[in-house]
C-alpha cells in the first residue's frame, strides 16, 4: 500500500491509499481524479496520463523507457520529472508520493 | 516448476511460467514480438489484425485509432446504458429462480453494450460470436484463417459505408482516423475493426461467467459484497487477479540467450496470464478470492504497448453487474443436476453456469 497524493489541475489534492501492483494512472481513473484521462488504456500510446513526480520520489522509480521516454518528448510541458502516470506501479515505496497534474494532456 | 518450460504440443512453444516473466515479456517488444500471438503458429500466422500483430513503434498510431471511445471518458457516458441494460436482463430472470447465467446473461450484456458502442445490428451478434470463438477456441467446423476473413469480410461493406460519415461509434471513429497524415487502406480500416469485435464479443462474456462460478460456490463471499457493496471496486480487481482468462503469447524476435535459456528466431512463448494472478510469490495464497489484499499483481489485461485498451469498459461492467445482481439476487447457488465444465483455448470459458435461486428472497430493488 501506499499514499498516493494527486494535485488537480484546479489545485485540489487528492489522497489515495492505493494497492501495490496497480499502475498509478489506473488509480487515479478508479478513483475519478480530475485530469488525468488514461484514453489509451494504459498502453503508452496516447499521453493523456502525464504527472510530475514529486523530486524527492525520482530515485525510487524506474526510470522511463525509451519507448516511454519517445511520447514523452512530444508532450505538451515536457520537463525532466514528467511521467506517463500508466507507466509507474504502485509500491510501498512510493508512500507519500505527489503527483502533480499539469493543466493540458495529450501530444504538443 | 522451472520459470521457463518447453513443450512440444501445438507445434512446440515456451511458456513462461511466473508473474514477473509473463508481465515483463508483455512490455518486452524488442525480444518478444507480438507478429505471432497465438499457438499452433501456423494458425496464429493468419491472425494478422492491427494494431495487434504489430511492434512499436508502428503499432502507436494505429493503437490510437481504436482507444477513443473505450477511454475512461468514453465509458463513463454510456455507464448508466450499461446499468439499465443489467438491470432489466437480471429483473427478466429474477422471477424465474434459475437461469443459465452464460447464454442469459454473460452472453447478453457485454455483446450488447458493444454492439451499441459499434453500431452494428444485434442480430449479427450470434455470427460474430460464433467467428472470434472459431479464433479462441476452435470446435473444429472452421479453418483458422477462414474465421479471420469472415470477420474481415464481413466488416469491409461496414467500415466503408462509414468513411466520412458523422457517427459517434467506435467504427467511424477508426475509418476516419489517420495513420500519421494519410487515410486508413479500405483493408486496414476492416482489420482494424475485425480486431476490435475480436476482442469485444468473447472476454468479458467468459470473465462474468467464472466470477459467478466463484459466487454461486462461496456463499460466504457473495455475502459479504451483500452487506458491505462499497468493497466491489476492491473485489472487481480480486477477481480479475484470481481468474483470468487468456494465454496469448509472442513470437521470439531474434536468437538469443534469455534467462539461461537459448531461444531461437521465430520460436513461440505463451504467457497464460493466469500464471502470473496465481503466483504465489506475487499474490500470497493465490487460489483464496480475499477482498483485503494490499497488493493486486496480475497480467490479466496484458502488459506494455498491448495492454487491453478494452479494460476500463471491462471493470466497469463487472462492477456494475455485481452491484445490480446482488441488490436482486443475493443468494444463489449452482443447480445441483448441472454439471460444470470448461473449455480453453486463447481464451478459457465456463462452458454452461445453470444457476439457481428462491425468488422468496429476492428484490426489485426498486
Amino acid at each position: 500500500m501506499a499514499k498516493i497524493i494527486f494535485k488537480q489541475p484546479d489545485g485540489e489534492s487528492v489522497d489515495i491509499d492505493a494497492r501495490n501492483g496497480f499502475t498509478l494512472m489506473e488509480v487515479a481513473v478508479n478513483n475519478g481524479v480530475v485530469g488525468i484521462d488514461g484514453e489509451c488504456g494504459g498502453g503508452c500510446s496516447c499521453a493523456t496520463c502525464h504527472v510530475y513526480i514529486d523530486a524527492n520520489f525520482i530515485d525510487a522509480i524506474d526510470p522511463p523507457t525509451e519507448y516511454e521516454t519517445d511520447l514523452l518528448e512530444c508532450i505538451v510541458g515536457y520537463t525532466e520529472r514528467s511521467r506517463l502516470s500508466c507507466q509507474v506501479k504502485v509500491s510501498d515505496a512510493l508512500d507519500g508520493i505527489l503527483l502533480t497534474i499539469p493543466s493540458d494532456q495529450g501530444l504538443a | 516448476m522451472p520459470e521457463l518450460v518447453w513443450t512440444p504440443r501445438n507445434g512446440g512453444h515456451w511458456m513462461a511460467t511466473t508473474g514477473r516473466l509473463i508481465s515483463h515479456i508483455f512490455a518486452d517488444y524488442k525480444r518478444f514480438s507480438s507478429r505471432v500471438l497465438f499457438v499452433p503458429k501456423e494458425n496464429g500466422e493468419h491472425h494478422q489484425l492491427p494494431p495487434s500483430t504489430i511492434d512499436p513503434p508502428t503499432h502507436r498510431p494505429y493503437r490510437a485509432l481504436i482507444t477513443n471511445g473505450l477511454s475512461p471518458r468514453g465509458v463513463a457516458a454510456i455507464e448508466d446504458r450499461i446499468r439499465t441494460m443489467a438491470a432489466s436482463l437480471i429483473e427478466d430472470l429474477r422471477p424465474n429462480g434459475r437461469c443459465n447465467f452464460t447464454t442469459d446473461y454473460a452472453e447478453q450484456l457485454p455483446v450488447r453494450i458493444f454492439m451499441n458502442m459499434v453500431d452494428l445490428p444485434m442480430e449479427d451478434a450470434p455470427k460474430i460470436k460464433y467467428w472470434v470463438d472459431q479464433t479462441t477456441r476452435p470446435d473444429g467446423t472452421m479453418n483458422y484463417a477462414d474465421a479471420i476473413a469472415a470477420l474481415v469480410s464481413y466488416m469491409a461493406p461496414w467500415t466503408e459505408a462509414r468513411r466520412g460519415g458523422l457517427g459517434t461509434d467506435l467504427i467511424t471513429g477508426i475509418v476516419n482516423g489517420k495513420v500519421g497524415d494519410r487515410a486508413l487502406t479500405p483493408k486496414e480500416a476492416a482489420e482494424l475493426c475485425a480486431q476490435v469485435l475480436v476482442g469485444g464479443v468473447d472476454t468479458v462474456v467468459n470473465m462474468l461467467s467464472f466470477i459467478m462460478l466463484h459466487f454461486a460456490t462461496h456463499p460466504e463471499s457473495a455475502r459479504e459484497l451483500v452487506e458491505t457493496p462499497e468493497l466491489i471496486g476492491i473485489a472487481v480487481e480480486e477477481l480479475l487477479r484470481r481468474f483470468p482468462i487468456i494465454s496469448d503469447g509472442r513470437e521470439i524476435a531474434g536468437d538469443m540467450e534469455f534467462e539461461g535459456v537459448a531461444m531461437k528466431a521465430g520460436e513461440m512463448i505463451v504467457l497464460p496470464t493466469v500464471l502470473h494472478g496465481l503466483d504465489e510469490n506475487e499474490n500470497p495464497d493465490p487460489l483464496t478470492v480475499s477482498f483485503h489484499r494490499s497488493t493486486a499483481n496480475h497480467s490479466t489485461f496484458g502488459n506494455g504497448a498491448h495492454k487491453c485498451p478494452g479494460a476500463h469498459l471491462a471493470r466497469v461492467e463487472i462492477r456494475i453487474t455485481l452491484e445490480e445482481w446482488f441488490k436482486r439476487i443475493p443468494v444463489f447457488s449452482v443447480d445441483p443436476a448441472a454439471q460444470i465444465t470448461f473449455s480453453c483455448g486463447v481464451v478459457g470459458c465456463v462452458d454452461r453456469l445453470p444457476l439457481i435461486w428462491d425468488p422468496a428472497t429476492t428484490s426489485d430493488a426498486a
